[in-house]
């Protein structure tokens, strides 16, 4: 996408410089076809349908689809803290850490006691909202065991910049030894 | 009479009152345009002294310059001034300035109007800078979503001044969109028909209909934020039938039209001046015009796409997702109408011109940035970081900022009637681009890296240290070249280096007159034949000056001008325009009286107010009347035409049609907020529903039913030339009716504060009683201009107007009553 | 205003029935449909048929902007006018198409 953008960036720029060429034959360049509805409609018609498409092909792959060994757990967000729950766990709840299984698909079910939050663990999937009166599902998967970053990613007011989680993703035999709750 | 007696003449007739006095009586477009000008670049620098702060924070981790509470609201009133105090009024000005000039006409359509507008700007705007020098500024964020923005978890009086001051500001918004609208479409020179104007006009109108649709969304969420606020209804609240989503489309549903509001009149002025720097005339002008209008009905379509992450289903994203890549084809279609226009001819780099090629070096980048993040996968990452912020800096510098430089550097001369001496400017502009980009290519990078919009502080570890200085150094290089460009304006001002007339070369109207301009305008208004009337008739201003135009010899002490039918440019009516008063800047005053006391909560002076409003507005009116019939009038070139007031589509019926589209926009969103919230909101069904009762229902329809035939059966019997008063008291009578069943309705409702039902309906009452009242007002002044004799057969255009508010009042009571009387009858 | 009318109506419907295609998924997602058309989801068949009325709609803005009896007497308003019907019909097809092959709910 970026390398694309920058093609159709350097595209404008030469024509643009080209504007500026000492040419003999002023008058006759300005032809409406040309301008106004090869380079005006049609390129970038034929560009934008192709990344639409694209957008949405890689959408439809990020949704949380039904899947086997899918683990659900809840995030509550509330000024200034993240609380999270697991449906293998009904008892367990844990502050500003995530624990999930890595190498499998976890969907987040999001939620907020308060403002509007926004859940966002930048390398395991975009963000989604925590809206007040909904339960907002996002589907995440970390491929490899290891600590992941994670942020609250709506403005909520002061103390916004240190409203921060981490995502703890285990190994198979972790997991099981969290659920059987011999990690904290 | 010669061109010297004729100036005279004119000048007693039209020109403002001397000395800084005559700011607060002048209704003439070239001083307020000036003074709307002067005013947004005001507060163009206090916003950027405010993002000077906010680079200053984010130079250095864990950085103590400013604790949280002062750096949020220090950003909330960077975006906020930026937005609305300084974009929107610098297209008012810009428009109210240009528009008469560039269309060869005196002045626009309602000229206390513009004056009304203004003050409302002005105490607005100053409400606003008075909260941030107290330290009690809005620091919500801009977009000032609830619950946060809500009672509970703001409880100052920040969010009041956002919510109560904008409100106030954009009434002078809706003001000038309704007069840009009218002056557009019906004050031109004779022979000016749709396809002769100039491209900046068609910008300015697409523009001002969008306001007029763009901005009652807003006005709405406002409202609906502010009585949640102070009174406790729940419209935002989730449980109690409210829902936060709520504002977001209505905030949104007006912010994304917002930045092609702020877009389209700085293509106006590319348009305009593009052409003039490369010794050349527009490439495609009808596909520019209908590009224009693609792209302000696309951006009505797009506004989800800055609620992607909030969790709407996947194909709801898509809709917004496709519309959002699709409002890149008409941008793209001007993009290369513009490149196109320069190939046509010889480009030369002046000034102006280098501004235009910062416009499409910036710009474009921004409309890239833009593509991307209407890809949902993408926006998922980048919504609410930095990149974000970077990519609407791009939009908005790239396609305001730069353009309006270019705007101010080619109209400088005409303002001044002087040309530059000292050469600052094109330092200033290399440094302002150079400032610009540094600034705000980093921040793209930074916001890749995951850096948080908003967030006052930042660690170390976070390793955007050096990212955030090299952006910070930037700025600090964008603001002195900001500060050059200050002083560059101010020296050309001062010094006293006569120009000569039109200096550019251009062929629009607003050249064809002496400079700077003088307060009439125009001696006698041109004949228009072409696109370029200047470069048919290079000496068209000397012609106009002997006075060899229409209206070219003064009447009376009449401020004289023309309209024209909307289509072909015939001209239609006489125009005898209001002299100079002090009625707006007070009635703008006791506006203010009535918004600040609901600001310090003072309820009682609120009512004190609204009357206050009343009677000013009466006799604003009041002074427009005759005592007698006006027999058609020459204009010159054998041409006579009827006076405004004795037609039956006057400026005033021209204009209620325009501010009822706003306010049918704004109640059509309040509609949509009921649908919304009863089929979308968590919490519904309400506990109880609102009681139908037939007698109410019946009253109100019936009121309904005479008050239009009532008014047209005024109409028709007024035509025959005679009294009917008895039907202008039947409409009074129709307005009553309708008042008491909405008064009844808002008594009767489901108590408001329990749930946002009953304070729908509450809301949707007060809307119906507010109306009512109004064409009670409306009908109860006609019928004192009947008995007072200000009314014949010919002097009849009052019934038009008067008869257009009945029958909306009509309409919109008919639906706030079936809204809330149905639901109950059905079941 | 007739001339401005004839500028205006395709988009102005475009906006209408892309308002009006977004609100019917809303409502369908908010509440429980059920049911096979043609092989179709009920959701599904709703969906493209609003899709299938918009863009018919849009057609017979087209042909009447560009029937003798309709148009406009200016050229440069007809120009205009024809430009943007197609803008209506072209926004129509493009901003919809999702409803075609993308999820409806989720």
């Amino acid at each position: 996408m970026l390398a694309g953008a920058g093609l159709i960036f350097a595209l404008v720029m030469v024509l643009l410089l080209l504007a500026f060429r000492p040419r003999a034959d002023v008058g006759d360049a300005g032809d409406v076809r040309v301008w106004v509805i090869g380079l005006g409609l049609a390129f970038p018609m034929a560009v934008l349908a192709a990344l639409l498409a694209y957008g949405l092909v890689i959408g439809e792959k990020l949704l949380p689809l039904a899947s086997d060994d899918v683990v659900r757990v809840g995030a509550q967000g509330r000024l200034s803290t993240w609380s999270f729950t697991y449906a293998d766990v009904p008892n367990r709840r844990t502050q500003d850490v995530l624990h999930i299984p890595a190498a499998r698909p976890v969907d987040v079910s999001i939620t907020t006691a308060d403002v509007i939050h926004s859940f966002w663990v930048p390398r395991l999937a975009g963000k989604l909202d925590a809206i007040p009166g909904r339960t907002n599902i996002l589907r995440i998967e970390a491929d490899l065991p290891g600590t992941y970053h994670g942020v609250s990613a709506e403005f909520s007011g002061t103390g916004y910049d240190h409203f921060t989680f981490t995502v703890i993703a285990h190994d198979a035999e972790d997991w099981d030894a969290f659920l059987n709750e011999d990690i904290e | 009479m010669n061109a010297l007696e004729r100036h005279r003449k004119l000048t007693t007739i039209w020109a403002s009152e001397k000395g800084f006095k005559g700011w607060f009586s002048t209704v003439n477009h070239t001083d307020l345009g000036r003074m709307f000008l002067v005013t947004a670049f005001f507060f163009f620098i206090i916003g950027g002294l405010l993002a000077m702060l906010i680079r200053v924070q984010l130079a250095t981790p864990h950085s103590a310059f400013a604790g949280p509470e002062i750096y949020n609201q220090i950003f909330t009133m960077h975006g906020t001034i930026m937005m609305f105090l300084f974009a929107i009024p610098t297209f008012e000005g810009l428009a109210i300035y240009l528009l008469p000039k560039i269309l060869g006409t005196r002045d626009l359509a309602f000229p206390r109007l513009t004056a009304y507008g203004y003050w409302c700007y002005a105490f607005g705007g100053s409400m606003m800078l008075v909260a941030m020098v107290f330290g009690i500024a809005p620091n919500g964020g801009w977009f000032m979503y609830p619950p946060l923005s809500s009672a509970i978890y703001s409880p100052g009086i920040n969010t009041d001044f956002w919510l109560i001051g904008i409100t106030f500001v954009e009434i002078s918004a809706i003001a000038a969109a309704v007069e840009i609208t009218v002056s557009i479409l019906k004050y031109r020179a004779p022979g000016m028909s749709l396809d002769k104007m100039p491209i900046f006009a068609w910008y300015a109108l697409i523009t001002a209909l969008m306001i007029l649709t763009g901005f009652p969304p807003l006005i709405l969420g406002s409202v609906l934020l502010e009585v949640e606020r102070a009174f406790g209804f729940p419209f935002f609240q989730a449980d109690l039938g409210g829902d936060s989503l709520l504002w977001q489309h209505l905030f949104w549903l007006f912010g994304h039209p917002e930045v092609y509001i702020i877009f389209l009149p700085a293509a106006g002025v590319i348009s305009t001046i593009l052409p003039v720097m490369c010794r050349t005339t527009l490439l495609g002008y009808g596909w520019i015009v209908a590009a224009a209008l693609a792209l302000a009905f696309l951006s009505f379509g797009l506004w989800v796409h800055h609620m992607f992450t909030t969790g709407i289903p996947h194909m709801g994203l898509a809709f917004f997702s496709a519309a959002s890549t699709l409002v890149a084809v008409p941008t793209g279609v001007q993009i290369f109408a513009w490149i196109g226009t320069m190939w046509k001819g010889r480009p030369e780099l002046r000034l102006p011109m280098l501004h235009l090629l910062g416009f499409f070096f910036t710009f474009v980048i921004g409309g890239l940035t833009g593509v991307m993040v209407a890809v949902v996968p993408f926006d998922w990452q980048a919504h609410d970081t930095a990149f974000i912020t970077a990519h609407l800096h791009y939009v908005l510098f790239g396609g305001f900022v730069f353009p309006i430089f270019a705007g101010i550097y080619y109209w400088l001369p005409h303002v001044t009637g002087r040309r530059r001496f000292f050469r600052l400017g094109e330092l200033a502009f290399a440094l302002v681009f150079i400032g610009f980009h540094v600034t705000f290519l980093a921040m793209h990078w930074v916001g890749l890296l995951g850096q948080r919009r908003r967030i006052p502080t930042y660690a170390p570890e976070d390793g955007w240290t050096a990212i955030n200085l090299i952006s910070s150094v930037g700025s600090f290089v964008l603001a002195i070249g900001i500060g050059m460009i200050l002083i560059d304006v101010i020296l050309h001002v001062l010094t006293a280096s006569r120009g000569r007339r039109n200096p550019w070369g251009a062929g629009t109207l607003e050249w064809a007159m002496p400079t700077p301009p003088l307060a009439y305008n125009f001696a006698s208004l041109p004949h228009i034949t072409s696109r370029d009337p200047l470069v048919d008739e290079p000496d068209l201003a000397v012609q106009l000056a002997r006075g060899e135009g229409y209206l070219g010899t003064p009447r009376n002490t009449w401020r004289e001008t023309l309209t024209v039918d909307i289509a072909s440019g015939k001209p239609d009516m006489h125009v005898i325009y209001p002299s100079n008063t002090r009625l707006p800047i007070l009635m703008s005053a006791v506006t203010g009286v009535f918004f600040v006391s609901l600001l310090l909560k003072f309820y009682w002076t609120v009512p004190v107010a609204v009357i206050g409003v009343a009677l000013l507005v009466w006799r604003w009116v009041w002074g427009l009347g005759r005592g007698a019939d006006l027999a058609p009038l020459s204009i010159g070139h054998g041409i006579t035409l009827p006076n405004a007031g004795m037609t039956d589509r006057s400026p005033g019926w021209w204009g209620s049609v325009f501010l009822l589209t706003a306010n049918a926009t704004f109640f059509g969103s309040l509609l949509f907020g009921f649908a919304f919230l009863w089929t979308v909101a968590p919490g519904w069904p309400p506990p109880v529903w609102f009681d139908p009762s037939m007698t109410e229902l019946g009253a109100g329809l019936s009121g309904a039913i005479i008050g239009p035939i009532a008014m047209r059966l005024a109409k028709s019997v007024n035509g025959k030339g005679r009294n009917s008063v008895t039907g202008a008291t039947m409409a009074l009578f129709g307005a009553i009716l309708i008042g008491v069943a909405c008064a009844a309705m808002m008594w009767r409702t489901p108590s408001p504060v329990d749930h946002a039902y009953g304070a729908t309906l509450f809301v949707l009452g007060s809307y119906g009683l507010f109306h009512a009242c109004l064409a009670m007002l409306m009908t109860s002044f006609l019928i004192a201009r009947i008995v007072r004799g200000f009314t014949s057969a010919v002097r009849r255009a009052e019934f038009s107007i008067i008869g257009l508010w009945v029958d909306y009042t009509s309409v919109i009571g008919v639906l706030v009553l079936l809204a809330a009387h149905l639901p109950g009858v059905l079941q | 205003m007739k001339d401005i009318f004839r500028i205006l109506i395709a988009p102005l419907v475009w906006f209408a029935s892309f308002s009006a295609v977004y609100g019917l998924h809303g409502l369908l997602c908010g509440h429980e449909v059920s049911g096979v058309v043609l092989g179709l989801p009920l959701e599904r068949a709703y969906l493209v048929a609003a899709y299938v009325c918009a863009i018919a709609v849009q057609v017979v803005l087209i042909v009447a902007l560009y029937s003798s009896r309709l148009a406009s007497p200016s050229p440069f308003v007809r120009f205009v006018s024809h430009a943007t019907g197609w803008v209506g019909l072209i926004a129509t097809i493009w901003s919809l198409v999702p409803v075609v092959f993308t999820t409806y709910c989720g």
